[in-house]
């Protein structure tokens, strides 16, 4: 029994949190490209970067109720400025230079041909990542409510947890179209954009390290993210960089 | 099976362990009284303790996560010590408990029951106090059902999902347990990834089921003879 214990206690030491590690807490869309960052400034720097990717509605309310996250990546600012009311977020810490584009995408095999907002009102189905909540979701609906079609679109709606399972639901052919953002739709060749959105809403990330976290080298990622060579990763693959 | 999967699989064996291990004296003192008290109240405690069976998972997860948030009345203490609770792997060990609990203090109760009182009696009138009959005569004669009551614990502990969303998230390396990785990668179209850790859910299962049926023919035997 003692030996037991013993090894209970050790297990709880041996996990707990190293300075020289980031727990990044990142909306889902910037994955690919985070992940390349990621391994960039583990080279460069030696901490031990780690991600957990979700909706950044999700991510958000987990880091209020109190995750351990050292960095928080959002898809809108929206849900940053919320941590920042709540004193989790400071506003100098805050950098906003990323941005993306709205498309809509079909399963590679489908030939429907969508000419603008109106025909989306027509599909039988349409994935949005949770309209409510969900960013992805909130400029898909704002662009479809200022083109005055939401109320007709709203009960073809098929609400996902995030944009990335918007894309798989359109991929496995379940449903007949999407929204995601320009990035996801190139990642996947099930998928095929049959409609970019230009006058929806614009939409802009927001990354902040947490006032809460312990880490030393939270400061250190943010900064190689937001530096030169983050800029470059988030550009080569699709993004668009503000300046 | 790649060292992600593995990973996953000794996260959610570690939890599960833990967890078990930890309900486990309560769990038996739980067992004992509720076996033992004849008074009035009794089926009200029992139902209570009994609701994390019958409650949506996610019901007992908000409720936990509302007690336990920064500004809830145990996070607000937790924050004082400094531990970090919510989101980490211990708040999966808590869920995971909360959830199995009852599983472990039904059949342990039940067993309990099936003692024949007037063994313990001579126990007592032999000057065994309390605590001693409770060790040397109750629990072996009780262990087969203490042990499928662990066996259903550690099954439930390995499976939670509803409760463990909730307060641990599905941080990948950190919380993301089989169930809820099986959730996130069907989430993101990996059907594939997703049905290598099915196939590793279905094998334990099946040793955790297959150890529970073993034990409880031998029980049934034991009560025959």
């Amino acid at each position: 029994m003692k030996r037991m214990l013993a090894g209970l206690l050790l297990a709880l030491i041996a996990t707990q949190s190293r300075a020289e590690e980031v727990l990044v807490f990142a909306a889902v869309s910037l994955t690919e490209s985070l992940q390349e960052i990621g391994k960039a400034c583990e080279a460069k720097t030696g901490a031990a970067v780690r991600f957990s990717f979700g909706a950044s509605s999700d991510l958000a309310r987990q880091i209020d109720a109190g995750a351990p996250a050292d960095v928080f990546f959002s898809a809108d600012t929206a849900k940053m400025d919320a941590l920042e009311k709540a004193g989790l977020v400071r506003h100098a810490d805050r950098h906003e230079f990323l941005s993306n584009q709205l498309v809509v995408v079909v399963p590679t095999s489908s030939s429907l041909r969508v000419a603008g907002a109106k025909d989306l009102a027509k599909l039988p189905r349409l994935a949005v990542a949770d309209p409510e909540a969900v960013p992805a979701g909130i400029y898909a609906r704002k662009w479809l409510e200022s083109e005055g079609v939401w109320t007709e679109v709203k009960p073809k709606v098929v609400p996902t947890l995030d944009v990335r399972a918007t894309l798989a639901a359109v991929e496995s052919g379940g449903v007949e179209a999407g929204i995601v953002y320009r990035t996801d739709a190139t990642i996947s060749n099930k998928v095929r954009v049959v409609f970019v959105v230009t006058n929806g809403p614009a939409i802009t990330y927001s990354v902040a390290k947490l006032v809460r976290s312990k880490s030393s080298a939270a400061q250190r990622f943010v900064d190689f993210a937001a530096g030169e060579l983050g800029r470059a990763i988030f550009e080569r693959r699709g993004f668009a960089v503000l300046r | 099976m790649t060292a992600e999967d593995l990973s996953i699989l000794g996260l959610t064996l570690r939890v599960a362990a833990i967890s078990t291990l930890m309900i486990l004296p309560l769990g038996l003192a739980a067992g004992w009284a509720l076996a033992r008290w004849k008074g009035r109240g009794r089926a009200i405690v029992e139902t209570v303790l009994s609701l994390p069976i019958v409650l949506p998972p996610t019901a007992v997860g908000l409720v936990l996560l509302d007690l336990l948030r920064r500004s809830g009345p145990l996070g607000r203490l937790l924050d004082r010590t400094g531990v970090d609770l919510l989101f980490t792997w211990k708040a999966v060990v808590l869920a995971v408990a909360v959830m199995s609990f009852p599983l472990l203090v039904r059949p342990a109760r039940a067993a309990f029951e099936e003692i024949d009182p007037r063994l313990l009696g001579l126990a007592r009138s032999l000057g065994r106090r309390p605590a001693m009959v409770f060790a040397t005569v109750a629990l072996p004669l009780a262990w087969r059902g203490i042990a499928t009551g662990i066996v259903l614990a550690f099954s439930r502990a390995l499976g939670e999902f509803g409760a463990t969303i909730l307060v641990a998230g599905s941080i990948p390396g950190r919380t993301q347990t089989l169930a809820l990785a099986i959730f996130h990668r069907t989430q993101i179209g990996q059907d594939e990834a997703a049905m290598r850790l099915v196939l590793m859910t279905v094998v334990l299962a099946f040793f955790t089921v297959w150890t529970s049926e073993i034990l409880s023919r031998r029980r049934e035997r034991q009560l025959q003879a």
